[in-house]
Formats: C-alpha cells, sequence, structure tokens
C-alpha cells in the first residue's frame, strides 16, 4: 500500500479503488502562513537579517531566493524560493497539429535539450497508439545518455564547483582552506590531484584545471550527440515512432571514440568527489546538515527496454519496471513503489503560494485514469488555471511556480532519485556493467587508457547537499554505462538486420490521451496530452524543478529548496553581520541543480481562464 | 588543443591581495568569493604579466547577457563553441582579441546585489571599457503583468534594501535602461532575433524579438542597429565568431564584417542550408526520402532546407560534428523569422517541394542512368576490359558495342581542347617472366611458410 495520505486503497488484484464512505475524498484546508514573529524579530535584532539573493547565479534560468537568517544561532528563520519567469507554451501548443508538440515543447529548456522532445513523443505515441522498433528506442536511450553526460559535468565544474574552489573556501572559511592544503586526497593516484587543495584549485573558475577540463568535456558527449541526432540542444531528429537518425558504422565509431575519452575522465572524477565530500565531513560534521532533508525522492525512470516498450498505458508498469532506470517513490529512505501508475495516481499540484487561483471550482475533468483508477482533482489532467498576477508577498504568493507534491508529501526529483530508485529497486536488465543490488549501484568500467575499474554508489545514510553531488558525479558512470550498452546493442540490431528506426503513422482524429512518463537530466519529467479531432485539447509538463523549486503547499510544507535551506547550519567565517555571504545556503540549492526555464504557466489575461500547462526543465510554470 | 601545464595557466590568487569597491558594499550576500568574476579574471590575468603588446586601442570589452523568455538553450549553445572557444575570450588568450568580461547569470561566481552591481554600473557610465548586450529570449509585453510579477524578471532594485522593499526588474526594463549606451546590442537565438516560439500564435504574454521592441531607429553607442544571430537554438560557434569578427574589426585588424538586411552577420547566413546539405545530391537528382531514417534528401517528409538561411550543415553543429540533415533531422526552418509558425505542421512536406522535387524527380530520372554509366567506367582501371581482379564480386568489364561507343564519344568529350595522355597497350609478361623475387627465392617466397620448409628439405 503506497499511499498514506490519499484515499486510495488497492484490491486483492492490485486496482486501484477510492476509500468508501467519504465525502470529499480529496478536499483539504489550506494552513495560514504567519509571519508576525519573525516580523517582529526582523524590526528588532540587527542580528537577523532578510536575505535576497536576486537572481541566484549558476543556476540555469531565473531563480530568487529569499531567506530570514539568524546570524547569531547560526540557522534560518526562514525561506522562499521564487521562479522568475513565465512563458505560456502551453497555450502556444493548444489547438496545433500533435506532431509540433515535439519541437515546440522541446524549447521549453534547452539546458536538457532533447529531453522534452523524447516525452513529448512517449505521449504521442501512446495517443497515436503507435512505438518505436527496437533500433529507434535504441537511439533514443542512446541521446538521452549522450545529453545527461554533458549535464552532469556543467553542474558539477561550472555551476556547483566554483562553491568548493579554493577562490570561495579561501574567501569564506581559511581555516579549511589551510587544512585543505595539507590533507592528502586518498584518491589522487586515481585522480592525479595531490592533495584536497590541489582539488579546490582546479576548481578554480576560468583557471582551474577541473573547471576548463570540464567545460571541454561537456563539449565530448555533445559532439557525439551532434553526431547522430543532428544538433544541441533542440534535435531534429526526434519523431513520432522513433528517430529519424541515418546511421551509419562511421557515426557510432565516431560516437564510441567519445564515449572512451569520457571512461578516461569519468573514471578519475568519480572519486574527487568522494575525496571532497569526506574532506567536508571530516574538517566539520556539521557539513553534513548543509542542504539536508527528508530521504523523499521521486523518479519516472527512463532509457526503455526496446523488446518492453509499447507506450500502452495499460502496460506503462511492465514496461516501466523493465527500464535501465527504474521509476519509482521513495519516502523516508524507503522505496515505497516502483509502478508508474501509482506514480502518476498520487501526484498533485497545488497554486495556493503561488500567482494562480484554484481551479477546482470548475468542476473535475477526468474522475479517473485511462485504466479506471481514481485520479485527484489536484491532478495536472485536471488542472485548470486562473492566473492571478500579484505582487510578491511571503504570507501569501511568490512565485510563478506551482508545488507539487506527490501522496500530499514533499518529494524532491534529480539525476540521484534516478540512481536511488535504480539502486533500490534491484529491477535493472541483466548486462555486463551495471549491476542494482538494493542497497547500491555497481558500475563496472572497461579498460580505456586507464585500466578497468569498478564504482559503487551505495545508498547514503545522510541526505544533503554533498550526497546530492557525489550522486551526480556517480551518475556520469552509469549513464556512460548505458550509452555505452546502447552502442553495443544498436550494433547487434544492425548485425541481425533490424535497421529500423521509425515506425509509420496516421494524425488519429478521434479524441486521445497520452502521457510521457520520462526523466531529465534532473530527473522526473512528464508530459500530459489530450488530443481531438487531430489537434492539441489540453497539454502539460510537470518537471523536476517544478518539484524542487516549488513554494510551500496549502498543508503547510515549504518545497525542497526551502527545506534544504531552513536545514542548513550557516558555517562560513564572517565577523560582522555584513560580511555574511550566504555560500552554505547556495550551495544547498545550487546542489538540486536548478533548471528554471521549464516552470512554466500561462497567463490568460485579466479574468479569463485558460487551461494550464506546465512547462520544463524546470520548474516554473511558464 | 595540446594540454597546456597548469602552472602556465593564470592563477587566481588569494582574495586578499584583492583591493576593489566590492570590500566596500554595504554587505557581502552572494559574494561568495569576496570578488566578482570580473575581479577575479583581472587576478588570473595578471597573474600572468601585462600584455606586452596591445594590438589595437581596446583592452578589454563587457558583455551583458541578459535572457527574456528563453530556455537558455542558447547559453547552452554558446558555452559549447569551439571556433572561438568560450574560454579562450573569456580569458584574453586570443592574440589580438580584447578580453571579453562576460557578466553571465550561469556562469558568474557571485550571486544577488553583486552580480547585479554591474549593470547598473553600465548604465550609470562608469565601466572602465565599451559593454555589448547578448539577449536571449524574446521581450514580453510587461503592461499585462503591470501591478504584477513580471513575466521575465532579473534581479530586484534598489539593490542592498530588504525584500520587502525591493521591486523585481523586469528584463525588458534592463534593455531600456542599458540599449542605448551599449556599443552593439546582439540578439542571440531566434526568441530574441524574430520571436521565435514565445512569439507563435497563442502567445499570450506578448513577446517579441528585440528589434520588435527597439524599433527600427535603434542604434547603439557605435551608431549600429541590432545585431542578429538566429537559430533555434543557434549554433554557439556563430555567436562566437560573429563576437570575434566584430571584435577584430574594432581593432583595426580585422575586415569590416558584413550584415545582411535583417542584420545578420551575411558570412554566416546568407547561403540557403540546402546548397551545402549532404543530401543535396540525391535532391539534384531526384532521390527522396519515404521513411525517418532514409538516407536521401529529406525535403519529402518535412525538409525547408532550400529557403532556409543556415550554415549548420557545412558549420556542424558542435565542434564541427552534425547538422540536422547531416544526421537525419528534416530542418524546420528554426533561423528564420517565420519560425515556427510558417514552418508547421512538421514533419509535412513544404508545399513549394510539389513542384521544384517533381521537376528534379524528372530530370533526375535521365541524369541518373547516364551518370550510373559514366560512374561505372570510372570504376575501373584503364587495364580491366574483360576481367576485374577483385575477389569480392563476380565483377566483369564491359566490352558491349554498345558501351565501347558510349565510351569512344565520352572520352572524344572529356579530351576535347585537352591533351590526351597516349594510349598503351597493356603489357603483359612473356611467358616463362621471372620477376626478382622469384629469381632470389626460386618461386617460393609466395608459399606458406609449412611448404617452403619441405621444399628447403628437399631441395637439401
Ligand atoms: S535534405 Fe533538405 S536541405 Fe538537404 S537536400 Fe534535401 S531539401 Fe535540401
Ligand atoms: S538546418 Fe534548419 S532546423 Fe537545422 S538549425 Fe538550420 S534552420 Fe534550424
Amino acid at each position: 500500500m503506497c499511499f498514506k495520505n490519499l484515499p486510495i486503497e488497492f484490491d486483492a488484484q492490485g486496482n486501484a479503488q477510492l476509500i468508501g464512505g467519504v465525502a470529499n475524498p480529496y478536499a483539504y484546508t489550506p494552513r495560514q502562513i504567519k509571519r508576525d514573529k519573525l516580523e517582529e524579530l526582523l524590526a528588532r535584532n540587527g542580528h537577523i537579517k532578510d536575505v535576497s539573493i536576486s537572481p541566484v547565479t549558476r543556476v540555469a534560468g531565473a531563480l530568487s531566493f529569499h531567506a530570514v537568517a539568524d546570524l547569531q544561532e547560526r540557522k534560518f528563520l526562514e525561506a522562499n524560493s521564487v521562479a522568475t519567469i513565465f512563458r505560456g507554451y502551453e497555450v502556444i501548443l493548444k489547438g496545433r497539429d500533435p506532431r509540433d508538440a515535439i519541437y515546440i515543447s522541446s524549447r521549453a529548456c534547452g539546458v536538457c535539450g532533447g529531453v522534452h522532445s523524447t516525452a513529448a513523443c512517449e505521449a504521442i505515441e501512446m495517443a497515436f497508439g503507435i512505438s518505436p522498433p527496437p533500433l529507434g528506442t535504441v537511439l533514443r536511450n542512446l541521446a538521452l545518455a549522450l545529453d545527461f553526460l554533458y549535464d552532469h559535468p556543467l553542474h558539477l565544474f561550472l555551476l556547483a564547483g566554483p562553491d568548493y574552489s579554493q577562490v570561495v573556501v579561501e574567501a569564506t572559511s581559511p581555516a579549511m582552506w589551510e587544512k585543505a592544503q595539507v590533507t592528502e586526497a586518498p584518491n589522487a593516484e586515481v585522480h592525479q590531484f595531490k592533495t584536497i587543495g590541489d582539488i579546490m584549485k582546479g576548481l578554480n573558475p576560468l583557471s582551474g584545471k577541473l573547471y576548463l577540463d570540464g567545460l571541454k568535456m561537456t563539449r565530448t558527449p555533445r559532439e557525439a550527440y551532434s553526431v547522430l541526432f543532428g544538433k544541441y540542444p533542440h534535435p531534429q531528429t526526434v519523431v513520432p515512432g522513433g528517430m529519424s537518425s541515418t546511421v551509419t558504422i562511421t557515426d557510432f565509431n565516431e560516437t564510441l571514440t567519445r564515449l572512451q575519452k569520457m571512461m578516461d575522465w569519468t573514471k578519475r572524477m568519480i572519486l574527487l568527489w568522494d575525496d571532497l565530500t569526506e574532506f567536508f565531513y571530516g574538517f566539520n560534521p556539521e557539513y553534513k546538515k548543509v542542504g539536508a532533508r527528508d530521504k523523499n525522492m521521486i523518479d519516472l525512470g527512463m532509457w526503455d527496454d526496446p523488446d518492453s516498450y509499447d507506450a500502452t498505458y495499460a502496460r506503462c508498469n511492465e514496461w516501466g519496471e523493465a527500464r535501465w532506470a527504474t521509476p519509482g517513490v521513495v519516502i523516508d529512505g524507503n522505496l515505497v513503489t516502483t509502478k508508474l501508475q501509482q506514480i502518476n495516481l498520487g501526484l498533485e499540484e497545488f497554486v495556493e503560494h503561488s500567482y494562480y487561483e484554484n481551479w477546482n471550482q470548475n468542476g473535475v475533468r477526468f474522475k479517473t485514469d485511462p485504466s479506471g483508477a481514481p485520479l485527484s482533482p489536484n491532478h495536472p489532467w485536471n488542472k485548470e488555471t486562473m492566473p492571478k498576477p500579484s505582487k510578491e508577498s511571503w504570507k501569501d504568493r511568490y512565485t510563478w511556480s506551482t508545488a507539487p507534491r506527490w501522496d500530499r508529501q514533499v518529494v524532491e526529483a534529480g539525476a540521484y532519485a534516478r540512481i536511488w530508485t535504480t539502486a533500490a529497486a534491484g529491477l535493472m536488465p541483466k548486462n555486463d556493467f551495471l549491476e542494482s543490488t538494493g542497497h547500491s549501484l555497481k558500475i563496472h568500467m572497461p579498460k580505456t587508457m586507464l585500466r578497468e575499474m569498478d564504482f559503487e554508489w551505495k545508498i547514503p545514510e545522510v541526505w544533503n547537499a554533498f550526497e546530492r553531488n557525489r550522486a551526480r558525479a556517480y551518475c556520469m558512470g552509469y549513464n556512460l554505462m548505458v550509452g555505452y550498452t546502447m552502442v553495443l546493442k544498436a550494433f547487434d540490431y544492425l548485425r541481425k538486420g533490424e535497421d529500423k528506426v521509425s515506425t509509420h503513422f496516421e494524425v488519429p482524429k478521434g479524441e486521445r490521451i497520452g502521457v510521457g512518463f520520462w526523466g531529465a537530466g534532473r530527473g522526473y519529467l512528464s508530459h500530459h496530452l489530450t488530443l481531438d479531432k487531430g489537434a492539441i485539447t489540453n497539454y502539460q509538463i510537470v518537471t523536476p524543478s517544478t518539484f524542487n523549486a516549488s513554494p510551500k503547499d496549502p498543508f503547510g510544507n515549504a518545497g525542497p529548496y526551502e527545506e534544504a535551506v531552513l536545514n542548513t547550519p550557516i558555517l562560513e567565517d564572517y565577523s560582522r553581520p555584513e560580511d555574511f555571504t550566504g555560500v552554505d545556503m547556495l550551495r544547498a540549492i545550487r546542489s538540486f541543480d536548478p533548471c528554471m526555464p521549464c516552470t512554466t504557466h500561462i497567463y490568460g489575461g485579466e479574468r479569463e481562464i485558460v487551461r494550464e500547462v506546465n512547462t520544463c526543465a524546470c520548474s516554473a510554470e511558464g | 588543443m595540446g594540454e597546456i601545464p597548469e602552472k602556465h595557466v593564470g592563477e587566481a590568487g588569494s582574495p586578499k591581495q584583492h583591493t576593489s569597491e566590492t570590500a566596500s558594499l554595504p554587505d557581502q550576500v552572494g559574494n561568495v568569493g569576496r570578488r566578482t568574476m570580473e575581479e577575479l579574471v583581472e587576478d588570473i590575468c595578471a597573474s600572468q604579466g601585462k600584455t606586452q603588446l596591445s594590438l589595437g586601442p581596446l583592452e578589454k570589452v563587457y558583455v551583458f547577457w541578459l535572457a527574456g523568455m528563453s530556455c537558455d538553450g542558447c547559453t547552452v549553445s554558446v558555452t559549447g563553441a569551439t571556433e572561438p572557444a568560450l574560454e579562450d575570450l573569456l580569458t584574453g588568450s586570443i592574440p589580438g582579441v580584447p578580453l571579453v568580461i562576460l557578466h553571465h547569470y550561469v556562469l558568474q561566481l557571485e550571486a544577488g546585489d553583486h552580480y547585479m552591481q554591474s549593470l547598473l554600473k553600465a548604465e550609470q557610465g562608469k565601466l572602465d571599457g565599451p559593454y555589448v548586450i547578448a539577449y536571449e529570449g524574446s521581450i514580453p509585453d510587461e503592461n499585462l503583468t503591470a501591478g504584477g510579477e513580471p513575466f521575465a524578471g532579473e534581479g530586484s532594485l534598489p539593490l542592498w534594501a530588504p525584500s520587502t522593499e525591493r521591486r523585481r526588474v523586469s528584463t525588458a526594463e534592463w534593455v531600456k535602461r542599458l540599449a542605448p549606451g551599449a556599443a552593439a546590442m546582439i540578439a542571440v537565438g531566434t526568441c530574441a532575433t524574430w520571436g521565435g516560439i514565445p512569439a507563435a500564435y497563442g502567445n499570450i504574454t506578448g513577446s517579441m524579438s528585440v528589434m520588435d521592441w527597439l524599433g527600427a531607429d535603434y542604434r547603439s553607442a557605435l551608431g549600429l542597429p541590432v545585431i542578429n544571430i538566429p537559430g533555434c537554438a543557434p549554433v554557439g560557434d556563430n555567436f562566437t565568431d560573429a563576437v570575434q569578427a566584430i571584435l577584430l574589426f574594432l581593432q583595426g585588424l580585422g575586415p569590416l564584417p558584413e550584415f545582411d538586411e535583417l542584420g545578420r552577420p551575411a558570412w554566416q547566413f546568407s547561403e540557403t542550408v540546402h546548397r551545402h546539405c549532404v543530401r543535396a545530391g540525391y535532391y539534384e537528382e531526384g532521390v527522396f526520402a519515404k521513411e525517418f531514417g532514409d538516407k536521401e534528401c529529406l525535403v519529402e517528409i518535412g525538409c525547408w532546407g532550400p529557403v532556409v538561411q543556415c550554415n549548420i550543415t557545412e558549420k556542424g553543429a558542435v565542434g564541427h560534428q552534425g547538422g540536422c540533415m547531416n544526421a537525419g533531422g528534416p530542418c524546420i526552418g528554426c533561423t528564420m523569422p517565420g519560425f515556427p509558425d510558417k514552418f508547421s505542421p512538421f514533419y509535412k512536406s513544404p508545399p513549394g517541394s510539389l513542384f521544384s522535387s517533381n521537376a528534379s524527380r524528372l530530370l533526375g530520372s535521365i541524369v541518373r542512368p547516364l551518370r550510373r554509366i559514366s560512374q561505372r567506367e570510372r570504376n575501373r582501371e584503364i587495364r580491366w576490359h574483360e576481367t576485374v581482379p577483385s575477389g569480392w564480386a563476380m565483377e566483369k568489364g564491359d566490352t558491349s558495342l554498345t558501351h565501347k561507343i558510349l565510351e569512344f564519344f565520352y572520352e572524344a568529350m572529356q579530351f576535347q581542347g585537352a591533351k590526351r595522355p597516349e594510349k598503351q597497350p597493356a603489357k603483359k609478361f612473356p611467358p616463362g617472366h621471372q620477376s626478382l623475387p622469384d629469381r632470389v627465392y626460386d618461386g617460393d617466397y609466395q608459399v606458406l611458410p609449412e611448404e617452403r620448409e619441405k621444399k628447403a628439405e628437399k631441395r637439401a
């Protein structure tokens, strides 16, 4: 039984139904935010500081953050995450030919350049009743593995990395910098950085070797991506029912060359993040609390098994569990489901603290999902938005992002959620390079220029900013071996003569519904689509950063960025309140790899009610 | 690119050495390195010693990157650029090109007010060098949000005020503040150049391009209208290449960069993508892909290449690799002002191709067989007449009369007005001929080693 808050139970056959005898099963009373005490504190005390970071840099897109810090007690009293962009893509999609959804929704986010097109494609395939030939699926998987191989290094070395560089550490904790220079890096033999100080120097923006190599290495997978899929971001090769790549032996050889380069580099980089993490923990165990949150996370899995994936909703649990990344929800560190349908049923979006009015007064559009299971009126499929552009108020509404929740609990999305659910589920297809043990993910990397190496990402005991980054480093190895396996699979299909990459399709004229359950570099990504008379009637996107950047929900729970900041102790050095930089809080926020372009909502003009669609990779509405 | 020993690359040094104005600002929130990226770059360059030779009037140029209704795809593209590479521009590593100080929210060391501070300095004319604006994304009509939060905001003013006393500033407002003083205004990507997807049918945010927003009369401080580098997302190299071309010109080193009537760098965008397409030969011969994944010309499954100005097929997407049609993706016109509405529904063949592709089909049906004949003959060595010494297939020469006649006329045309090398009868070795190795090794050198041993034994 995976739900503890939603009124859903399962019968002996595992079919979901509403718990009987509840009059208004999904009703709730929103809790008000009280701020009076805080305002009083702010007015009275010099050491209580109103911290406004606008914009938060080194994240993708437009994010602002507000917090109230107690600089004497060294803790945060309030935290607000603010998405400052809104684009209205869902309206642009409405009424269009469904084929256009792939390329238009792709433009929701250019940071993970091909994830939206693929999610849109899967939604369309479900609606059209088609599915790709095996090589088409394999190519798609390869595209997404390459996508993340650029994305994770970008985050680790260019966005988050500088926060752990000499430049920042020396400025915010001179004692730590002193110690780092004389602390030998345990894995120096592998990564070639003798001391932790050398690693920190390597992370210096624009002069450090790790920074500059990291930037160059983001190009290597993008080159392979361009060879196979044309361009990055926004490839023009994702089509309903497959891919439109013309593949040749040379394309795969060129990809292999680049994967090999990535392997050599990744082997060195994974343990570097281990060393950095352990150094911080050793220097001051309080760092384990930076960015800490409950171990609650969500992922839809990705990388379909070409033999299982048939794009039907009815069989989504089966093909979902056959994926190379297993779908799942983790609550308090326990994996509570791996079924795509249950993940979908538990999803709700709330807007009490966003610039929208609640939409429930307009009646419920879908009472059940396509399989007849009960669906919340707050599910994205049922969502309609009454935009309410208003002034920012920490008590009331303060962001363009909504608050998606699962079973009314705050869950976070990310590459780390993907590796976590996959490691915990033990359902990874059998292969030579990756093994899910139920408590860890083993990664075997074959000999390249560097020797053969084994890595194991273990589900961590603590959950915080450092663990997010560390997991992301291991994800590079994970993605790499998925990518390599897909090249081998592609060869296999070509040897068997199964070289078709797409399927014929017609745009259906009747009413159809589809969902794309997929993943972005930052995790969870779903596209929800309804069609009628050959045109889109509703299109919605829920993105990982919509989860992570969400504001408070009506039950009084803060969104993941906010919660992570509230749990962060202030550890940096400062003698005067004016010298406070907020680096610990920024480390906490950046560890999520925020990506705001896709947080999307629509604005319909005064009083006009528009059906909402949530776009992006990432989280505000737009 | 070879490996440079790390010690020769500049060093960041320690923060204490820096005496900058950031220290005197009211607080340090967001300034995690206690120096801004700009100051850091100065430190890095200073650690390498002063440049001895100044190759032009400019030492450094500031680039302020602003984003409106964007997906960050243009930013991502630019991080992929290698010709020149971003890091080379940002560290002043290209001789003759001034140091580019990029002010970009995705890359900046500092956050918040310390980050926004430079924009105000630029507006007040307090920078120690000229500045350029690179704008990504379209500009929404912020009149629609009057009284509420802007659709696209960046930073809030006044700086250093408590959050309740600030107002979020739209990127449109930053354009208004900064455009008049900018040396150049560069719109990056299709959203910024023409409006793009946010401005497509159903546009409820009133989105438009930078040109639309500033109007045709806009001129930068150097007298330039808006420069447009389109593409959704653009080829990253097109941006860095254009920036470098402009800077080299301003240094008095490079030739005048030309722009077309829509402000595009002419050297990048004057040709249609079809002209350099790797599949253009198929079009010419009238052979077309029927399914996605086919290797022929993509026009009948939705390619608009023949009317689209773009250089991706010859330039490649990242590191000279790829390109839409190179990989198999039909061109959907993402660099064009009409994108997306004038090219959708995607995957449907453009109406114009009905005429042109059928015309090439007709012509192709004549040209193709003729070419195949000449091609087949060009696949033969001049000595191969009846037999072809290939073990791969039952290849035969052609000695039929028709073939001989065709070849005769073809060659007559081929060498018309040119000297024809004299035809020599193929040399045949006389029977019993022995080559040098034959003589030395007694003909054994071609046999397998065991055989050779046996033979040697026999001889002994
Ligand atoms: S694929 Fe497109 S650009 Fe290439 S030849 Fe055909 S029509 Fe021209
Ligand atoms: S070829 Fe067409 S779709 Fe591809 S980048 Fe150029 S204009 Fe865009």
